[in-house]
């Protein structure tokens, strides 16, 4: 509101300031222009004049110049006389609309263009959030100083440990944890926070140190639900399937049935009871067996397109049924002898290491 | 809000501008009124366009990333001015600036052309101001300085590296104060035209807005030359590289402008020659504008390019150049033809002057569009090099300069070329003589140098001919000769003053051209080169931190052949928002030759200098400077001179 408010009054000055630009002088007809012309002329007179007087100009060349000048006058008033017409004076109907105009077409244009209620953001109108981030890094800066002159101090450690493991630096916080636990009492959350940091740090593979760690933390809480699913999701990481199972299923014990990774820890258990393979996953390779054998079996009965003979051996590779891709990749040979026509299936085939008409190329 | 408020003030001139330019067209014979209207109409503009720039500067400077020109182009970290030189380092910025100066040089006729008669200041002021509706209009509508980025981001992105340095303050503003500058000469040109007022009157108004532009351009192409001489590390002072061209183009137009004007406010002839001048001049600048801005060109200057803001300009170019031009075709032929003259006289010169400047920027033009045309037509890419330009231009600007130093002891009307030339044998004798002293001196045989330097010398020493002959130097006691030197007018000054600058800037070029020498070396810290006598040892290098960038610096020290040493700082720069390098090269200024010294890419733990001797490469730019000297001198002298013609009859010695 307070921008229209200025935009309007700016504009009613503009306009105001051309209206009286022209208010001090009546509409009158403009007077014969001659008069500014002769101005100049005079000028020039007078200057030759001067040259002469100062000896710059011998008086040959001055009777020369004044009469050239003499002359444009003369030319000058012939074509003024002829110039009949009068012009006539600007009127006040015109001028007010020219100024309606202007007010019209920059109000106008600006409401289209323009955002009037944006307000103005500068830098130091909206430094909170960079202030933010600026405080985190010189916290922990201070913090370490702090550390590195008094390493016994507890809660120093304890505030930076997670900050360090919050930005990625999971051998500082590592050291941190380490350090908590020579300081103070080594409680199951420590243990598996050391834990935790260690695999991170190893890109989430486990070490020995890791699962001695995370076994001590289960031994020394029965109730330590972090430190089981972290034995659990590592036992089935390295494959070891029915241990994995029995650690989800102490996990899973120990839940009250509505904890965020009740899921995922139900669907660790059914990867560990299945062996390594996610049921889902069991059930769709079922399901393209059954498409594969469609395929099959029509290509069988009625042929098809090269395309389809080729798509028909990429799935029975992916299945990892050499056998049935041989067979398959013999049977489109038989159906389009030519080379040429199979085009990317011989790649496809020969690249496998299945073998053309029995041979190897 | 401010920003906004800007915003609103930029198109307020817009609709102002377009209102003046459609009622002055339609009003100008209504008198005194008209013209008031639009005068007040033009300040109006002016004090708008001010405000919209300066808003823009204010968000710049406070880091005001909600607007979307200032997050793309500037960071909160760039030093002030470079905050504030970055508001023109961009497509929209630079064109708020042109408009800008247009309506500067709109009001400034204003202000000062009260005495002007009133038809012609209306359609002048109407014209300033369609060429500001024109271009305010396209920045407002296909290139908007004051869109918003909501929300805004919490830095931006920083302006070009290469961009970041002082030369941004300086070398756009005085260029384009000299291309728009001579947006006033065409406005007088159209009012002419459409007027049929034309004469010596017209051509004393007309004849100070060229000398400002021209004064400016002459600054502004200088101080690019030595922007690109420094910062782009390449050591070369002028490449012909179509953005060059772009601007001298229209210096070279300007110049003739410059002269034709003369002979029309002296003389009242010229007269139609230096209309058409005006509109070429101006038409030069807009293409100059065009290339630059519509991104056809990949070039430092182009900053984004956008195909519709391209054809929107080749519009308002075709339309504007068209229009004059179809204007001049429907009118020129009523005009009247002004005064008669020998082919020996001033005015003989000076058409022989613009003879050779207008063929040279046809050529430059050939060179520059031809191989755009091509492009575009054929789709063949071809190279228009410096060895075309070299060639044509040098072959027309060898007879200018050969004539020059005749030109202003030349009477007007009819002239005594015999006496000129007697008068010129002292300059002649002299330029001979230093060229033999400095080739026998440094040894160099008969090639094309030598006679670069006589043509040099020649300019110069004829330059000051003039002035020793109407001070009668050497005829008349010193004393004498003095005060006659003191009280000569200013204008004789300047012409002398502005054509010795050009003898110095010749003499320049053939200098470094002939004997630079040039050294590339990979040197360790710690050891040491030599180049033309120059020692130059590695002392040290190391990373420094600067306040937006990280940079390697190397530190040398230089003994001269003198004995002296001196220190020299080269270094590579990575900006932190751009990650973009930069090389910033050392230069050394001894008298007026220049050590150059750049730091190449470092290799294998070694590190590649390149080192340049280039003698007297200064006075080139002197040169320039002396030239916009002149100019400005010329203004301080408004004073009416009669250009008196000379009767036949008349002696050869009363010549004065």
């Amino acid at each position: 509101m307070l921008f229209w408010f200025i935009a309007i009054a700016v504009t009613a000055i503009a306009c105001a300031a051309l209206f009286y630009a022209a208010g001090q002088h009546a509409v009158n007809a403009a007077v014969p222009e001659l008069d500014d012309a002769n101005s100049h002329f005079r000028l020039v007179l007078a200057g030759i004049d001067a040259d002469v007087a100062a000896g710059k100009l011998g008086e040959p060349e001055a009777i020369a110049a004044r009469g050239e000048l003499a002359r444009e006058i003369l030319r000058l008033k012939a074509e003024a006389g002829r110039a009949t017409a009068t012009p006539h004076g600007l009127g006040q109907a015109p001028l007010l609309a020219g100024l309606a105009g202007v007010a019209v077409l920059a109000l106008g244009l600006y409401a289209v263009l323009g955002s009037p209620d944006l307000p103005s953001q500068p830098l130091a109108g909206r430094s909170d959030a960079a202030a933010q981030q600026i405080d985190l890094e010189t916290a922990i800066a201070r913090i370490e100083a702090q550390l590195t002159a008094n390493p016994d101090d507890l809660r120093g450690w304890t505030v930076i440990a997670p900050a360090y493991l919050e930005m990625g630096r999971y051998a500082d916080a590592a050291r941190a944890y380490r350090r908590m636990m020579e300081l103070g009492e080594p409680t199951a959350d420590l243990q598996t926070s050391l834990a935790e940091a260690l695999m991170l740090g190893a890109d989430g593979a486990g070490s020995a140190e890791a699962m001695d760690l995370l076994r001590a933390a289960a031994a020394s809480d029965p109730n330590h639900v972090l430190s089981r699913l972290y034995i659990a999701a590592e036992l089935t990481r390295a494959g070891d399937y029915p241990a994995a199972a029995e650690a989800w299923q102490a996990a899973l014990a120990l839940s009250k049935g509505d904890e965020p990774w009740l899921p995922a820890a139900q669907q660790g258990l059914a990867v560990a009871q299945n062996g390594g393979v996610a049921p889902a996953n069991a059930q769709e390779s079922e399901m393209i067996g059954q498409m594969v054998g469609g395929l099959a079996e029509r290509l069988d009965t009625q042929g098809g397109s090269i395309e389809e003979w080729t798509q028909l051996v990429r799935a029975y590779l992916v299945l990892d049924d050499t056998g049935s891709a041989q067979a398959a990749y013999d049977d489109a040979v038989a159906a389009y002898p030519q080379a040429f026509d199979r085009g990317d299936l011989d790649t496809l085939a020969l690249g496998a290491g299945l073998t053309l008409n029995g041979a190897q190329p | 809000m401010s920003i906004e408020l800007g915003h609103f003030a930029l198109i307020l001139a817009f609709a102002i501008a377009a209102v003046s330019a459609v009622g002055g067209f339609a009003f100008w014979r209504s008198g005194q009124r008209i013209a008031l209207v639009l005068s007040q109409g033009a300040v109006l503009q002016f004090i708008l366009v001010a405000v919209a720039f300066a808003a823009l500067i204010q968000a710049f400077v406070s880091s005001d990333f909600s607007l979307l020109l200032a997050a793309n182009n500037s960071h909160s970290l760039k030093p002030l001015i470079f905050k504030i030189s970055g508001v023109w380092g961009n497509h929209e910025g630079s064109m708020v600036l042109w408009i800008f100066i247009l309506v500067a040089f709109g009001a400034m006729v204003a202000t000062f052309g009260r005495r002007l008669p009133n038809d012609l200041l209306a359609l002048v002021l109407a014209t300033q101001s369609l060429l500001t509706a024109a271009f305010a209009g396209f920045t407002i509508f296909t290139s908007n300085p004051f869109a918003r980025l909501i929300p805004a981001p919490l830095e931006g992105n920083d302006l070009n590296p290469v961009l970041q340095d002082i030369g941004l303050a300086i070398h756009p503003p005085l260029l384009y104060a000299g291309y728009v500058g001579f947006s006033i000469c065409f406005s007088f040109a159209i009012a002419a035209l459409v007027s049929g007022r034309i004469d010596q009157a017209w051509a004393r108004w007309v004849r100070p807005w060229t000398m400002l532009s021209w004064t400016f351009l002459t600054l502004g192409i200088a101080m690019g030359s030595y922007w690109a001489y420094y910062e782009l590390g390449w050591g070369g002072w002028w490449f012909w590289d179509p953005v060059e061209n772009a601007s001298f183009m229209p210096w070279l137009a300007g110049t003739a402008l410059l002269h034709s004007a003369l002979v029309m406010e002296k003389r009242n002839a010229l007269k139609i020659w230096t209309i058409f001048l005006s509109i070429i001049t101006f038409s030069l600048s807009l293409l100059g504008t065009f290339l630059v801005r519509s991104g056809i060109l990949t070039s430092v200057h182009t900053f984004a390019s956008d195909p519709t803001r391209g054809l929107v300009i080749l519009t308002l170019l075709a339309l504007v150049i068209g229009g004059a031009f179809a204007l001049f075709a429907f009118r020129a032929s009523t005009l009247r033809q002004g005064g008669l003259f020998a082919p020996v006289s001033r005015e003989g010169a000076l058409i022989l002057n613009n003879l050779f400047l207008a063929t040279s920027v046809g050529a430059v033009l050939v060179g520059t569009l031809y191989p755009l045309l091509l492009d575009a037509l054929a789709g063949t890419t071809i190279s228009v090099g410096a060895p075309f330009f070299n060639l044509t231009f040098g072959t027309l600007m060898a007879p200018l300069l050969l004539v020059l130093p005749f030109g202003p002891l030349l009477a007007w009307k009819r002239a005594d070329i015999v006496g000129a030339a007697q008068r010129l044998i002292g300059a002649a004798a002299l330029a001979l003589f230093a060229t033999i002293l400095i080739s026998a001196l440094s040894g160099i045989t008969i090639s094309l140098a030598p006679l670069g330097l006589l043509l040099g010398f020649w300019v110069a020493f004829g330059a000051i001919a003039e002035l020793v002959d109407r001070s009668k130097l050497g005829r008349i006691p010193l004393a004498e000769s003095g005060r006659r030197l003191i009280g000569l007018p200013r204008s004789a000054w300047s012409t002398a003053i502005a054509h010795f600058g050009i003898g110095i800037t010749v003499l320049g070029i053939v200098a470094t051209s002939a004997w630079e020498t040039e050294r590339v070396t990979t040197l360790n810290p710690g050891e040491s080169t030599e180049l033309s006598g120059y020692n130059i040892a590695f002392d040290s290098f190391e990373a420094v931190q600067g306040p937006n960038y990280l940079s390697d610096e190397g530190r040398f020290t230089v003994t001269a052949p003198d004995g002296s040493t001196r220190q020299m700082l080269a270094d590579r720069r990575t900006y932190v928002a751009s990650g973009m390098p930069t090389t910033e090269a050392a230069i050394e200024t001894y008298g007026f030759s220049q050590l150059y010294l750049q730091l190449g890419e470092p290799l294998d733990e070694t590190h590649v200098v390149r080192i340049w001797h280039k003698p007297y490469i200064t006075l080139i730019w002197l040169g320039a400077i002396l030239m916009a000297c002149a100019g400005l001198l010329s203004l301080t002298d408004r004073k009416l001179r009669v250009g008196a013609p000379r009767r036949a009859k008349s002696a050869p010695q009363a010549a004065e």
